[in-house]
């Protein structure tokens, strides 16, 4: 989810996304602790995107918290 | 009734046989030291028993104080009490240790119908744990094993250890990358941990660790399986003999 912000009305935007997968040797790991695969996934992710969502405005932090649980509901089969 | 048990083990890495009929008893109160070369399948091994994807069981089985351990979930294996210490634990940036830990447990306490720990009871419980072992209180604060020395993730494990309160442990080379000093707190935390109710397969190739952690029993595998089994005099053989006497048993 890209957040850009100009006070320049001449500036040119672009963004990149990249997309990856949570590594197997963690998801076993978390697993192997005594967490379900879901449980793992929601750890890790919630972890992963913690820095980024803290520096976002309220509104939008709390919506993005929102999106990533529902995005998990049932991703993991 | 042993806390583990197991029988004729083979075990399939991609097409490969690693494991060819492995056989092992462990009772309560014990610790076995399993050594051997490189290859040996050791590691695989305990990769069977944590239930890591990818190695396939085609013959044999693993009884865990009697039960099935092959047809549990690698976090039913944890609830019920098996813990493989790892090699080369993962490192997890930006999920704080301490959270790790408490959801862990929790979610542990919560397989076998416990009531789960409140953040102050819990925070009390980490924190004995963690001075017990030398763990600073700003260890717990940073990402799991996130830029963590050898001997840091070495402890960060072991301190898992202490607060799952596991019947099983394997030890998978815990010896190795750690320094006189690390090896000596690191045993030490192992020691702390043995009770007439829990067991312990401790992995090493070599014989120093067994001077800090004294086992019951030795095994030595070669090409996948149990070669021979002794005490301790065992191990000490093998310092100065080597493995290689046994390349032709197997």
């Amino acid at each position: 989810m890209p957040y850009v912000e100009a006070k320049n009305l001449f500036a040119i935007f672009e963004h990149e996304a990249t997309t990856s997968k949570i590594s197997e040797d963690v998801l076993f790991y978390c697993t192997q602790r005594g967490l379900s695969q879901e449980e793992a996934v929601g750890l890790v992710l919630n972890g992963f995107v913690k820095d980024v969502l803290q520096q976002l405005p309220m509104e939008f932090a709390v919506e993005a918290q929102k999106l990533i649980s529902i995005f998990l509901e049932g991703s993991v089969g | 009734m042993s806390w583990l048990e197991v029988k004729d083990l083979k075990v399939r890495v991609e097409d490969r046989e690693i494991l060819h009929g492995l056989t092992l008893t462990v009772n309560p109160g014990e610790v076995h030291a399993i050594m051997g070369p490189n290859g040996s399948g050791k590691s695989t091994l305990s990769h069977v028993i944590a239930g890591k994807p990818g190695y396939e069981v085609t013959d044999g089985q693993i009884l865990f104080r009697g039960e099935d351990l092959l047809e549990m979930e690698p976090d039913e294996r944890a609830a019920k009490g098996v813990f493989p210490a790892f090699q080369y634990p993962v490192e997890i940036p930006g999920v704080a240790t301490m959270n790790f830990l408490r959801t862990a447990l929790n979610a542990q306490r919560k397989a076998r119908g416990e009531s789960e720990f409140s953040k102050p009871d819990f925070l009390k419980k980490v924190r004995e744990v963690a001075k017990s072992l030398n763990i600073p209180q700003d260890m717990l604060k940073r990402g799991v094993n996130a830029g963590f020395s050898g001997g840091e993730k070495k402890r960060n494990e072991i301190l898992q250890m202490a607060l799952f309160e596991p019947a099983v442990c394997i030890l998978d080379e815990m010896d190795s990358g750690l320094d006189i000093d690390a090896l000596r707190i690191a045993a030490d935390g192992v020691n702390a941990l043995r009770s007439p109710h829990r067991a312990m397969i401790v992995i090493t190739h070599y014989q120093r660790l067994l001077n800090y952690i004294v086992p019951n029993v030795v095994h030595v595998m070669s090409k996948g399986r149990v070669v021979k089994s002794g005490d301790q005099q065992l191990a000490l053989e093998l310092e100065t003999a080597g493995y290689a006497q046994f390349e032709d048993v197997a």
